[in-house]
């Protein structure tokens, strides 16, 4: 299983912030899960992180992972 | 180095901390401060509060970066970034960040740099709520330009 979060603009587009998902027996990557739940949709504005680190390189999910989707920051 | 680096859900006294950081660091010789306040109206229209939405872990991992980084790049002695998270109404103070130093130049520059970063860089997502407007904000051209200054560095 891995745990899918959603942040910001994204979370609120989705109308959810939070997801669990069992990983394929053929495994899965990152931009292939990107693909699967915004439809392809190429939002150059879509941020990633995985266990908490910022991600822009596709890479292969492991049981475990937190991946989460966001919008860019904004604080301050 | 003393860094306090805090991410608060709950409001927070400013003044309180600065007064604080003052009788700790005071005595160096130098400390500047800055407040960020929620403004009551913003591009015309009138704001109720901010949400600021965040990821527990990450969110202060990013703010405690610019603190590293901070405290690395200037001669300062003493740091302190406050910074809300959740729902800031207007009126409210939303960010907090100050500097100590034994001379005023370290401790003015690195309060502006650390302001510039967490605007574009802190783990953090704004949501402008009025009643009239409900938008998420997105970083300005002006945000990424005030980030350029320091990357010349």
């Amino acid at each position: 299983m891995i745990d899918i979060l959603f942040f910001g603009r994204v979370a609120d587009s989705l109308g959810k912030r939070r997801l669990a998902m069992a990983l394929p027996p053929e495994g899965l990557s990152l931009f292939a899960l990107r693909l699967r739940l915004f439809d392809g949709e190429g939002d150059g504005r879509l941020r990633m992180s995985v266990n908490q680190v910022v991600v822009t390189d596709d890479r292969p999910l492991h049981d475990g992972d937190e991946v989460a989707f966001f919008s860019v920051f904004s604080g301050g | 180095m003393e860094m306090e680096v805090r991410l608060l859900p709950a409001g927070f006294d400013p003044a309180a901390v600065h007064g604080d950081f003052l009788a700790r660091f005071g005595t160096l010789g130098a400390v500047t401060a800055f407040t960020g306040v929620v403004r009551e109206a913003a591009k015309g229209a009138a704001v109720d509060y901010l949400y600021l939405d965040w990821y527990p872990g990450m969110t202060e991992t990013s703010i405690q970066a610019i603190a590293d980084a901070a405290a690395e790049r200037f001669d300062i002695r003493a740091l302190s970034i406050h910074h809300r998270c959740g729902e800031v109404r207007a009126g409210e103070p939303v960010v907090f960040v100050a500097a100590a130093s034994v001379h005023r130049r370290a401790a003015f520059e690195a309060v502006d740099y650390m302001m510039d970063r967490l605007k574009s860089e802190a783990a953090l997502w704004k949501r402008e709520v009025g009643p009239q407007t409900d938008r998420w904000v997105e970083p300005t051209t002006g945000d990424a330009d005030d980030l350029k200054r320091w990357s010349d560095k």
